[in-house]
């Protein structure tokens, strides 16, 4: 890789001159900065610079809306909310405005949704992010590894290991450092026991949205005991406090014992909840057609990639920890039809696959190891997320963070979402299809 | 009847506000108990990473089911008895914040959940961040935690309204 000198002072730009300059391939330096980010870079692994243009923060508002803060980083496609299939303002007798948001729904995130609808019918969606901004590649600058690690956990709540394993790979990356095997399994484990209770979780949101509120229940009950499982064994519901770059940051107990009968629990009573809504056709009718993403070559990333024709899977394609011996039965390209259903098929799918992975990965004691990094470097982490591929560039300074960026799951799929919304559905599908997706604003509004 | 109260709501201005601004002046003595039985909860995202939020989405799952205390949550402030604002609190949110409690009718509480409400966690210090939810409206009661689990939060809300374990002598 092009070494660079002086970490603050280079932008991601100059990296890719300077690689390009030396015949490097780019994408080998930064695979998960493509997509629909700023393109930098074409298949060939050639250089395209791309003007993105004014970023949303610097459009007028439409409807006299406060301006949000937005940190001088793009951190995510400034064309993504407003697509040019979709002008902005759609004139004509009966079209009104619905705004939702940012306090909305019963227990939401803050975000705002502003529907242009004709009758019930939905003409374009435009989303206002940026009430969530809490600045976290700022506060991450200057910070140690060992600390920085506890706002990547909280970056996204429910993506707490994802980003914790991301952040640490980065780090490892930069520091040229490697964990050993029972490490990288335990870390696998982790990863795949929060892909089950996010899933269980997205999935009982659907079942709620959709009105079959007794598939919601057993839903959110089977992920309760995922949580509680994750307490017993870890201490935190939400598996905190545990990865760390090179250490690991507590002692756990060997649960390999309960762990399969817990995993045979939820995997037979998964499979008797998806059975009853398999055959639910007032469950199936709300969602076959609802929400299809339109465009072909989006490039969306995780479930809602993977249910709109693309494979992209960071545990096959760039295996991380112990993914190399863990991964087997690939969902296959094109394997769902990119509506609600699509994603509610592969989430079940996941969830069938997580189980099988953790069945290998069983559930090994760890000691705790003091984590003793210190040292300069550039690095970067991939893992596949709940939601998708999770991005974390850290450049490392006399053992601080001089610059760090993170491209998470939600800041690409969201993208798909007025797409979705705005293709021939009414407003009583909206609910179904907003958590179809169930994307994080948290990992939106970074 | 109906047409003499709308008169009078056209001249005078409605109702309700009158008699709001007639207790403006001289606050009413508060009674020891707000709420007996039921309460309306409006949940307030003001900069959380979820965690919160995916916790109190438990609560009104059959393990925790929030609804045998009589408790709900509502899509309105307007019907809200208690506001539950989880996350530090960003810039962008304040106005929001004030609105919606300004929103809710008397009386009302305001619960601060998650360590980020309370001191902004992690990200005290932040560009954007508010960080202290005391600064914006007043506050209640804290529900500590990263995040507070399903058990915290309906302790909290119980020990809220005088009906918890925490509170000796109101119980049952």
């Amino acid at each position: 890789m092009a070494h660079i000198r002086d970490l603050e002072e280079v932008s991601l730009l100059s990296i890719c001159r300077e690689a390009a300059r030396e015949g490097q391939k780019i994408l080998d330096i930064f695979p998960a900065e493509g997509g629909t980010s700023v393109a930098l870079w074409g298949e060939d692994g050639k250089i395209v610079e791309r003007d993105a243009g004014p970023g949303p923060h610097e459009r007028p508002s439409r409807c006299g809306f406060p301006s949000l803060r937005f940190s001088e980083e793009r951190d995510f496609p400034p064309d993504a909310f407003e697509p040019a299939a979709a002008p902005r303002a759609i004139i004509g007798e009966g079209m009104h405005v619905i705004p939702l948001g940012p306090v909305r729904a019963d227990v939401a995130e803050a975000l705002r949704y502003e529907m242009d609808v004709l009758g019930d019918e939905i003409h374009s969606l435009t989303l206002r992010p940026g009430y969530k901004r809490r600045g976290v590649t700022r506060i991450l600058q200057g910070m140690e590894p060992s600390q920085a690690v506890e706002v990547a956990e909280r970056t996204s709540g429910t993506s707490t290991v994802a980003h914790a394993l991301a952040f640490s790979l980065a780090v490892e990356h930069a520091l040229g450092l490697e964990v050993d095997d029972s490490t990288a399994v335990l870390r696998s484990t982790l990863a795949e026991l929060e892909r089950l209770h996010s899933h269980l979780g997205d999935l009982a949101s659907l079942a709620a949205a959709t009105g079959t509120i007794v598939a919601a229940a057993d839903l959110y009950r089977l992920r309760d005991s995922v949580l509680r499982f994750g307490e017993r064994w870890t201490g935190h519901r939400y598996l905190r406090g545990l990865i760390a770059p090179v250490g690991w940051r507590r002692t756990l107990p060997d649960v390999s014992a309960e762990l399969p009968s817990l995993l045979g629990t939820v995997e037979h009573q998964f499979q008797v909840v998806r059975h009853a809504l398999d055959h639910t056709n007032s469950f199936l009718d709300r969602l076959h057609g609802a929400g299809r993403i339109p465009q072909e070559g989006l490039e969306l990333v995780g479930v809602v990639g993977r249910s709109a024709g693309r494979s992209e899977d960071v545990r096959w394609d760039r295996p991380y920890a112990s993914y190399p011996e863990l991964c087997y039965g690939r969902l296959p390209a094109g394997f769902a039809a990119g509506d609600a259903y699509g994603r509610y098929v592969v989430r079940c799918e996941e969830i069938a696959q997580s189980v099988a992975m953790l069945r290998r990965a069983g559930g090994h004691a760890a000691a705790a190891t003091p984590a003793a990094e210190r040292g300069d470097g550039l690095g970067y982490g991939l893992v596949e997320a709940p939601r998708g591929r999770l991005f974390y560039r850290v450049a490392l300074r006399g053992g601080r963070i001089a610059a760090s960026r993170i491209r998470t799951a939600s800041s690409i799929n969201w993208i798909a979402v007025p797409l979705a919304v705005a293709n021939r559905n009414i407003l009583q599908d909206f609910p179904i299809i907003d958590a179809s997706f169930n994307l994080s604003v948290a990992s939106l509004d970074l | 009847m109906f047409y003499p109260r709308w008169i009078v709501n056209l001249t005078k201005g409605p109702a309700v506000l009158r008699r709001r601004a007639a207790t403006r002046g001289a606050k009413a003595p508060m009674p020891a108990r707000l709420f007996a039985r039921s309460l309306a909860i409006r949940h307030l995202d003001a900069g959380s990473c979820n965690g919160c939020e995916s916790e109190i989405g438990l609560m009104g799952s059959p393990v925790y089911d929030l609804s045998r205390f009589g408790f709900s949550f509502t899509p309105s402030p307007r019907h809200a008895d208690v506001l539950l604002i989880t996350g530090v609190v960003t810039e962008a949110m304040v106005p929001l914040i004030r609105t919606t409690y300004d929103a809710m009718p008397d009386p009302k509480l305001v619960v601060a959940v998650g360590d980020c409400a309370v001191d902004g966690c992690v990200f005290h210090g932040a560009p954007g961040v508010v960080g202290n939810l005391a600064e914006v409206v007043p506050v209640d009661r804290w529900i500590p935690g990263c995040p507070p689990t399903p058990d915290d939060l309906v302790d909290g809300l119980l020990a809220l309204v005088g009906r918890g374990a925490s509170a000796p002598g109101e119980a049952g």
